[in-house]
């Protein structure tokens, strides 16, 4: 997977590269937008990790010409976290996610995965994963035919990562997308609730299915 | 004219009408009725008595005039500086921007207005360029606490670190998410107090936020053994922004779970009085001191001095939670009990016009079906 990073500030630029680089991922790094359009045009990438703040520069109008010129590479802007309105006006402007500064380093790298294997989204009612099987409809969770019984943030948060089951989640991620929050938190509640959801799923069962990636975040799969 | 003018001005105007009543009576009495006498033949009343009656009769409405013209010259004088006072008490950091009428007459409350605009032009500006600041002081800092993240958190990927400097770095980390995390709150603020955030205005469910949180703070307060509770929750649809009000409802909980005692309780009650939501969470936390009430919602107070700096959260929570509810129109305060419960209430207003939910929710025989 190749990924541009375009980021003025040129520490930041440098440990976002070395992180993406430690991934596996092709990364090459832009110190303005200027070039931008030319070089997403003239080469393949996966992902555009783009700074909203650019000197002389608006990321979001970038974005907005990368679209309008049919460049549908997938965007994940960068922006001062807490900044309320810039996450919908980002989306609004064509980007694909949105990541606040600062932010943690493994949710940057499980984001920009997410993106560039976007498309894999499933719209399945039932979800499966090994002996685990969650009826969106009637919201039931089952594990080896037993019922499993959920309170309701917990069979949100269980839904949202049987839909991105093999891939890392990152905390932001998780606080967004099952929290409804567009602000950092600041407390260990996706941990406590993660706990509680291992103990309901995994508690004297095997394959183990819910499992923290140290410092990242968590990941729903069958051990290879 | 100055007011002095004006005043001494209106007064001889008013002391003249009460001289002309008066001087009208003793010509009427001593000269016309003793002429009239004359021609009549009838004897003359006593001296005595046509003093009396004069006294009676025009020396009363003269003085009363005198008396009522000055009350109402000095009320009509001095009207401008109780506008003025009035004017000037309303005035906060909040409306710097407004200035005091004037009546451009150039007397001395005219003057005093003007000086006092002059002033608040300056506080204007103060207050202004501190707000820049603080705007431009949270956006420089994320830059450099984006770097130090993003290093730390790339030097604890390496292999050779000894524990020790493992946790001296995961130490320095939470530390600068601590500070990440007040620097937000900051920058919140201060686009608020600037006005340059703009609130979403839309119908959201608030009985479905409230349980949501509940289920929240059960979670949160699991290891200090605090029960939690929702005694009421009607179904209620407000008008804002989903997102802050979520905000406002987690620092809330986050406070409660905090300031309270172990094995202690929490309870949250969502009512519906009238055109308002009424929100109270409850906690047996051990009270704030009355005198020290007001200050609650102030940025960076402490109530409970024991604790120190050491308790944790950015000190920003309370702030913010009162200005989200100023902003939906609602507002916000705490009473204590000592050693028996602290409570805090939020009133906003209920979403009019078109409500699905309303009708169906404040009907107790639909609640019992």
């Amino acid at each position: 997977m190749r990924v541009l990073v375009v980021e003025d500030d040129r520490k930041t630029a440098l440990f976002v590269r070395k992180a993406l680089q430690t991934e596996g991922f092709a990364t090459d790094v832009l110190g303005d937008g200027d070039a931008l359009l030319e070089t997403v045009a003239s080469s393949h990438f996966d992902v555009v990790v783009l700074d909203i703040m650019l000197p002389g520069r608006d990321g979001l109008s970038l974005v907005r010409q990368m679209r309008e010129r049919g460049l549908e590479t997938p965007v994940l802007l960068l922006t001062a976290r807490g900044e309320v309105g810039e996450r919908v006006e980002g989306l609004n402007a064509g980007a694909d996610d949105y990541l606040g500064k600062p932010f943690a380093l493994a949710e940057l790298v499980a984001r920009v995965r997410a993106l560039g294997r976007r498309g894999g989204d499933t719209k399945a009612v039932v979800l499966r994963l090994s002996d685990l099987t969650l009826d969106t409809v009637s919201r039931l969770a089952r594990r080896g035919g037993q019922a499993i019984d959920l309170a309701p943030r917990e069979y949100r948060l269980l839904e949202f990562l049987l839909r991105s089951s093999g891939r890392i989640c990152g905390r932001m991620e998780i606080v967004e997308a099952v929290w409804d929050y567009d602000f950092d938190p600041g407390t260990n509640l996706v941990d406590v609730y993660i706990m509680r959801l291992r103990e309901k799923l995994d508690a004297g069962r095997k394959p183990k299915l819910l499992h923290t990636v140290r410092g990242i975040g968590y990941v729903m799969k069958e051990p290879a | 004219m100055t007011i002095r003018a004006r005043l001494t001005l209106w007064y001889s105007a008013v002391l003249l009408v009460s001289l002309f009543v008066l001087g009208g009576g003793l010509y009427y009495e001593f000269v016309v009725e003793r002429a009239h006498a004359g021609w009549t033949g009838h004897p003359g009343e006593p001296v005595s008595h046509e003093i009396n009656e004069v006294l009676g009769l025009y020396a009363l409405p003269a003085a009363l005039i005198t008396v009522f013209g000055g009350w109402w010259l000095t009320r009509k004088a001095l009207a401008p500086i109780s506008a003025l006072t009035d004017a000037t008490e309303k005035m906060s950091a909040k409306n710097l921007r407004e200035r005091l009428p004037r009546t451009g007459n150039g007397d001395e409350v005219d003057r005093l207005s003007g000086v006092l605009n002059a002033m608040l032009g300056r506080l204007e500006a103060s207050f202004a360029q501190e707000r820049e600041f603080t705007l431009h002081a949270s956006h420089e800092l994320k830059t450099p606490l984006t770097v130090m993240r993003g290093q730390i958190e790339t030097a604890l990927g390496e292999e050779q670190l000894t524990a020790s400097q493992r946790d001296l770095l995961a130490g320095h980390l939470e530390e600068i998410q601590r500070l990440a995390g007040i620097v937000d709150g900051l920058s919140l603020l201060a686009k608020a107090d600037a006005g340059l955030l703009v609130l979403q205005r839309e119908a959201v469910r608030f009985d479905e936020l409230v349980r949501d949180i509940t289920e929240d703070t059960r979670i949160l307060a699991l290891s200090a053994g605090i029960s939690v509770e929702l005694e009421n929750c009607e179904e209620i649809t407000v008008l804002g922004d989903r997102h802050r009000l979520r905000q406002m409802l987690l620092n809330l909980a986050q406070n409660a779970v905090k300031h309270n005692r172990a094995g202690g309780w929490i309870r949250y009650s969502l009512r519906r009085i009238n055109r308002e939501v009424r929100l109270e969470i409850a906690n047996a936390g051990p009270g704030i001191p009355p005198e020290m009430i007001p200050r609650v919602f102030d940025r960076f107070f402490r109530a409970d001095v024991a604790h120190g700096p050491n308790i944790e959260g950015s000190g920003l929570g309370l702030s913010i939670a009162k200005w989200i509810v100023t902003a939906h129109g609602g507002n916000i305060r705490l009473s204590s009990r000592a050693n028996v419960e602290t409570t805090v209430i939020v009133q906003l207003p209920v979403r009019t016009g078109r409500e699905r939910y309303g009708s169906a929710a404040t009907n107790p025989a639909s609640r019992t079906a």
